[in-house]
């Protein structure tokens, strides 16, 4: 990719970025602070021999076990963030290309040098890997807040807080696998991640009812006519979570390098396609 | 083939998401039929639970009285 293409696609992904600043960037902030609070409040709470007891187990549990054994533990604490991106990613995707033509600026990135397929292009690289980032960051200053927090208390009651430096490092390795799965997921999800957008380009209005009510209908007309569950069935195994879980380094592979994940990758290739084509009929 | 993309799959939009979810219900009819993937609605399974529907028969019995 030469200078000015990779120039252009960097201006591309960072209009994604400042126009959906509450969805990439506030959602988790806002969810971050909102943890944090809680276990403040649930922490400060506990009489002084129990924020005792509470902070040398946590130490005692992460002294000298091995950091990357341990990531995996750290996965499902950030579930909430990854339901919020989830979410986060349904609104952006049904909205992203319906909002262009509502405000016409459609038009007006379409009289510039970018074709439709790099806009597409970046709309996706937005939501699969730049949105991901935000949210691990997040998390991760989380972690850091959270675990300086901890040490000040342990240190300030005179506990022996070495385990706490574990603790960090276990919390740290996990990130990596946070956006590793966040990004399999995406992969997997494709064929979603496509079909919103394919609805996002051609709805004029209530682009996720269109998006439900067509699924809806394909399903219905599949098995009233044919007798068949192909799609149905196709849609249950896509979406069933114990498919695209990884809690560990070792899943990722498992994930990536699948024939599941190449079909899925086919199917959500047509729909994107079908998205760039639509982006040409402007009303 | 350049005419019939042209002048039809993309004469307009409702003529473009004919073909694309044409194509996309080929490709799974398709890829379903050749892989054997046996359809199956009342079965959930997963690492947190099983359930069968069928398994259910009793649920008929169960008399609700109001």
């Amino acid at each position: 990719m030469d200078k000015f293409l990779f120039g252009q696609f960097q201006g591309l992904l960072k209009r994604e970025v400042l126009e959906h600043r509450n969805l990439f960037i506030w959602a988790p902030v806002i969810l971050g602070l909102l943890i944090f609070m809680i276990d403040f409040l649930v922490i400060s709470s506990l009489d002084e021999d129990a924020k005792i007891s509470f902070i040398e187990n946590l130490a005692r549990f992460f002294a000298g076990g091995s950091p990357l054994e341990m990531a995996p533990a750290f996965v499902f604490p950030t579930l909430p963030f990854l339901g919020i991106l989830y979410i986060c990613a349904i609104l952006y995707l049904t909205n992203t290309l319906y909002q262009d033509r509502r405000e016409l600026s459609v038009l007006f990135w379409q009289s510039m040098p970018v074709s439709n397929f790099q806009t597409v292009l970046s709309k996706l690289v937005a939501i699969m890997l730049i949105a991901p980032i935000f949210y691990v960051a997040v998390i991760f200053a989380l972690y850091v807040i959270g675990i300086l927090w901890l040490i000040i208390s342990g240190l300030s009651y005179d506990i022996d807080v070495a385990g706490l430096g574990y603790m960090f490092l276990t919390a740290t390795l996990s990130l990596p696998i946070v956006y590793l799965f966040t990004v399999t997921s995406a992969l997997w999800l494709l064929p979603f991640i496509g079909w919103l957008l394919l609805f996002s380009a051609f709805a004029n209005r209530t682009p996720l009812l269109w998006a439900i009510g067509a699924l809806a209908l394909i399903l219905f007309l599949e098995g009233f006519i044919f007798r068949t569950q192909f799609i149905s069935n196709w849609i249950e195994t896509r979406s069933d979570i114990d498919n695209f879980l990884i809690v560990d380094y070792g899943g990722v592979f498992d994930r990536l390098f699948s024939y599941d994940m190449l079909i899925g990758l086919v199917v959500g290739s047509i729909f994107i396609c079908g998205s760039v084509y639509m982006r040409r009929f402007v009303d | 083939m350049r005419e019939l993309i042209k002048g039809k799959i993309l004469k307009n939009r409702y003529t473009l998401l004919l073909t694309v979810l044409s194509a996309y219900i080929a490709v799974v009819v398709i890829e379903g039929a050749i892989t054997g993937r046996a359809p199956d609605w009342l079965r959930f399974d997963n690492s947190l639970f099983t359930l069968d529907l069928r398994d259910l028969d009793e649920l008929s019995e169960i008399d609700f009285d109001f």
